[in-house]
């Protein structure tokens, strides 16, 4: 009796360091590389592929992982935010130098025979340094907004020259996510994507005139936003419109230099069936095997277009395709409804935290992981063009896997000291 | 530890405290994106998995499943030996893509060049007539493809045909003809035998991946097992390829127009030579006059002449009006219903008086085969030539045969001189085919066999899976046969079929000389033929010879067609391995010491 009570203390003191943590916010990323792992397993059957096992292995790493950093309190990084800042430029420069080439960018560096992804980790690093700047200050002025994103900016160049169109996007995503969540003005977010809105409505391929119109208004729209929100008004309005007016033109110019063959490729996911052997061949496979798999789906390992290896890279990016022909639409909405959990708990620690670094990380880690949900799985469905974003735990990609727990780990270390548990 | 992350947590409070109000609004913000984000994304999965799900899943279906016609070779032609007449293989096309090129067209040329035949030069100037689908060589054999394969050069495209081969050419194109580009079978058994020589093409869906690899998994067994079958002849490429040098040496030696040697095993018709000259290469049937694709043997029409003697002497046997030693008068010349009517020889042999059946065969005489005829009425004399099948076809399995000509009845029986010709073998024509049928029906005791060189469609065990319907039909009596078949035996003791002796054994002949009607006339142009029964005393084959248009005074059937017949023979003795008759004839018993 004496030594039952005393064993329920023992584990209850050893869990102590964990008490206030999220636990659904730790299972939920392990089911979801466990189906991943399976998904992987199905689509490598036959591929002569064997290394979905290693998928495991490294999300059984990167849980312990995480639920070290979850121990570990956060503010710690507060400190040391610059040191991050520079590990991540150099890493990422160390890629330029020494990086390995594959799939048409150089993106690898080899350390002791494992390929590290630096871009992956960088993400992290992105999060940590902005969330740390926007708790000194918050972006509720011109000039922190100007501070954060000429911080962003190094790394994104560097991401962007190796190339890596997918993490540089998802790099303006943590950014824009982060700056509205500590505070920036709504229009000022607005105006920052004002440009690339711009130049979609000005180069759509439209009946008559409607895209001018639309255009026209869009730029009319911005300069009153600009006016609105800008603390000079005048020059608000001036350069909501002055912007989007010449990105509009740089864009048309910038488009018109594009080979037809690049255009197709980012506009092919409006109409796969242009071109169904080149371009267009990914995204319709991808279509057809999740039409494929109907309601309940063609079952684990059974998936034809999946076991016959129609979709290339399925394994990588369009490992959503092998859960849509196999698990069918009950598998497909499983996983979003994950995600979905996923992203309630980011939002419930965001806003719980005790501190604005906190809830900053947490929303940070928020943006990172919707925005690369949200992108992947339209991709593999047909609304997005093809850009190599992975699907958070479920994508084979060592990485890219660890980040994503690293990333958890340092939510629930945000969890894990708030000062009383709620949810 | 516990007290400094306390104090440092009442410290950010602050900074939590100096967000602005809209903090609820934010994050109600957030949870519309959110939420919206997911729906939609669950929108467009039920689009997909639910309302598009059975269009996609026929894509899927159709992308993974392709008909497949597997590649089933036309079944080869043998002959009675299994010797290849003729036979399937692949060969290639190259096509090349130069747009998908890996290397320099001058690279891919230089490469390409001595495998194709072709100059370097001359293959970069092809390369430059259009981006993709350029044909460089036709009919590659699969040596040369392995070759073009082991570049490994991209845009290259190899494409399967079959062509069909014929080792023998010409020696048998005139019965297994020949097959078109499109593989479609247009003369000789090619084209009469379609049927049997086109297996049946098993369509087969067949599973694909990705890559385009075919799957094992839905392959029906018997796509794998080729089809073994083989459409065998009766024929004997030995005996055809002897019977066309003997017969080409005659045609040489007349300047003859064409000849035909008929071989047919007289118990069942099968043919085991038919040669009809000239000939054509199957292979070049393009460059043939196309009235070689038909074989004159079956599908041209001669007036017979004296070769139809012997069938005339057994219709009158058998109707019981004459008997075989009766004697008839031959005066030499005899005018019947005003028409002159005298025998080949009457410049010089004139009236040869009282003879009997057997000599009657022996000298030809006309005028005896008239006196023999008119012993039987016209309208049983018709009746039993009908039953006999002159006029019609004989049925065989080789394609194009025409019909016999025949008068009406009506005609034959109202003008004497209509039964008077036809007793000599004019008047009336055949192919060369029905006459061999019928001195067959005499060497056979009576038979009407069906002529055929098909013996069936074979597999690799040698059962039978297909065989030709064919019809015999008793007519005349065993004895009846017999005693014309002893009497032929005499024509080439004795009479006109001396030069077809052949030392150790006998034979039964006949020998024909007949005037061509060209345009309804009878021209100096001559048709002669020799028919041989072989061996007399049991007789298995029926030997025709007829060569058209011999050029000399002395073309006779027994100087240019005999030998032909006698030539072939001898070579079926040595093929057949047939013992002497009369050995002492060929082995001189050695004189004693």
């Amino acid at each position: 009796m004496l030594q039952s009570s005393f064993r329920h203390l023992a584990w209850k003191s050893w869990l102590r360091p964990w008490q206030k943590m999220d636990w659904a916010l730790v299972v939920l990323p392990v089911v979801l590389t466990l189906l991943g792992g399976t998904a992987i397993r199905s689509a490598e059957l036959n591929q002569g592929l064997t290394d979905w096992w290693q998928h495991l292995i490294i999300g059984g790493i990167g849980l312990v992982l995480a639920l070290t950093i979850a121990r570990w309190p956060y503010e710690a990084l507060l400190r040391w935010h610059w040191l991050v800042y520079l590990v991540t430029n150099l890493s990422l420069i160390a890629v330029m130098v020494v990086g390995t080439s594959g799939l048409g960018a150089q993106r690898w560096i080899n350390i002791a025979g494992f390929y590290v992804q630096p871009s992956e980790f960088a993400k992290i690093g992105l999060i940590i340094t902005l969330a740390a700047l926007l708790h000194h200050r918050p972006a509720a002025s011109i000039p922190a907004i100007v501070q954060v994103l000429a911080v962003m900016c190094v790394p994104w160049v560097l991401i962007f020259l190796q190339p890596d169109l997918g993490t540089s996007l998802v790099f303006g995503a943590i950014t824009l996510g982060m700056l509205y969540w500590a505070n920036a003005n709504p229009g000022w977010i607005i105006l920052l994507i004002s440009p690339i809105v711009s130049i979609v409505l000005f180069n759509l391929p439209l009946p008559s005139n409607l895209s001018l119109i639309l255009w026209g208004l869009w730029v009319l729209a911005m300069g009153i936003t600009g006016w609105l929100t800008i603390p000079l008004p005048l020059f608000g309005a001036l350069g909501g419109v002055v912007i989007n007016l010449i990105s509009a033109g740089v864009g048309h110019l910038l488009w018109g230099l594009l080979k037809d063959y690049q255009k197709d490729r980012l506009i092919l996911f409006l109409d796969p069936d242009k071109d169904p052997l080149g371009g267009g061949y990914h995204l319709i496979q991808s279509r057809i095997a999740i039409g494929a798999g109907e309601l309940l789906g063609r079952g684990l390992n059974h998936g034809t277009q999946t076991q016959l290896n129609f979709i290339p890279e399925q394994h990588t990016d369009f490992i959503f395709s092998a859960i849509g022909e196999e698990l069918g639409f009950i598998g497909g909405l499983g996983v979003l409804l994950l995600f979905w959990l996923v992203g309630l708990r980011l939002v419930m620690i965001a806003h719980t935290a005790k501190d604005n670094f906190g809830s900053l990380l947490a929303i940070g880690v928020f943006s990172m992981l919707m925005f690369q949900v949200v992108i992947n799985i339209s991709m593999t469905i047909g609304l997005a063009p093809v850009t190599g974003i992975p699907l958070p735990w479920m994508s084979y990609g060592r990485s890219a896997l660890l980040t994503n727990f690293i990333a958890i780990g340092l939510v629930e270390s945000v969890a894990n000291h708030r000062r009383r548990r709620k949810y | 530890m516990a007290t400094t992350t306390s104090r440092r947590s009442e410290a950010t409070t602050t900074a939590t405290k100096t967000r602005p109000q809209g903090t609820t609004l934010r994050l109600l913000l957030v949870w519309v994106v959110l939420i919206f984000g997911e729906l939609g994304l669950a929108a467009r999965l039920v689009y997909l998995h639910v309302v598009e799900a059975p269009v996609l899943l026929a894509k899927a279906r159709a992308q993974q499943l392709t008909p497949l016609r597997p590649f089933s070779a036309r079944r080869p032609i043998v002959d009675r030996l299994n010797n290849i007449l003729a036979i399937d293989e692949s060969v290639y096309t190259l096509y090349v893509h130069p747009y998908l090129f890996n290397q320099p067209a001058e690279v891919v040329a230089t490469q390409l060049a001595p495998i194709v035949k072709r100059s370097v030069s001359d293959l970069t100037q092809l390369f430059k007539t259009a981006e993709s689908g350029i044909p460089v060589a036709y009919e590659l054999s699969e040596q040369v493809v392995d070759q073009i394969k082991g570049l490994q050069l991209e845009g290259l495209d190899l494409s399967q045909e079959r062509q069909r081969l014929y080792p023998q050419a010409d020696l048998t194109s005139n019965l297994v003809g020949y097959v078109n580009g499109d593989h479609e079978g247009q003369a000789g058994l090619e084209y009469s035998l379609q049927k049997q020589l086109e297996p049946v093409a098993r369509s087969a869906k067949v599973s694909f991946d990705g890559q385009g690899v075919l799957l094992p998994d839905r392959v029906p067994l018997n796509l794998i097992r080729a089809d073994d079958q083989k459409l065998r002849l009766t024929l004997d490429t030995r005996l055809q390829r002897a019977a066309r040098a003997a017969l080409k040496k005659q045609l040489n030696h007349y300047r003859a127009l064409r000849g035909t040697v008929i071989v047919m095993d007289v118990q069942d018709g099968s043919l085991l030579a038919l040669v009809s000259e000239p000939s054509y290469d199957p292979k070049r049937y393009y460059q043939a006059d196309p009235e070689l694709y038909k074989n004159w043997a079956l599908s041209d029409l001669y007036e017979p002449g004296s070769t139809f003697k012997p069938i005339n002497v057994a219709i009158a046997l058998e109707t019981g009006r004459v008997q075989p030693d009766n004697v008839f008068y031959d005066e030499g010349k005899i005018a019947v219903g005003g028409w002159p009517i005298q025998n080949n020889d009457y410049a010089y042999a004139g009236s040869r008086g009282p003879l009997s059946i057997s000599k009657i065969l022996e000298y030809s005489s006309n005028v005896g085969m008239v006196h023999i005829m008119q012993q039987v009425k016209p309208a049983v004399y018709y009746d039993w030539l009908a039953r006999l099948g002159i006029g019609h076809k004989v049925g065989s399995d080789l394609p194009f045969e025409t019909a016999g000509q025949f008068k009406p009845k009506a005609q034959f029986t109202s003008y004497p001189i209509e039964p008077a010709t036809t007793a000599f073998g004019q008047g009336f024509s055949m192919t060369p085919l029905q006459m061999t049928q019928l001195h067959a029906l005499l060497a056979n005791g009576g038979k009407l066999v069906t002529p055929h060189v098909v013996q069936g469609v074979f597999n690799s065990a040698g059962e039978a899976t297909w065989k030709p319907d064919l019809p015999v039909r008793q007519v005349l009596a065993p004895t009846t046969t017999q005693a014309v078949v002893s009497m032929m035996g005499n024509v080439v003791s004795r009479g006109t079929g001396k030069p077809a002796q052949i030392p150790g054994y006998r034979l039964g002949g006949k020998t024909g000389t007949a005037q061509k009607a060209v345009g309804g006339q009878y021209s100096s142009a001559r048709i002669t033929s020799f028919v041989g029964i072989f061996p007399l005393e049991a007789p298995r084959y029926v030997v025709l010879s007829v060569v058209d248009e011999p050029k000399g005074d002395d073309a006779y059937g027994s100087t240019v067609a005999a030998p032909v017949v006698k030539s072939v023979i001898e070579t079926l003795i040595t093929l057949e391995g047939i013992p002497p008759s009369h050995p002492a004839e060929v082995h001189p018993q050695p004189k004693k010491q």
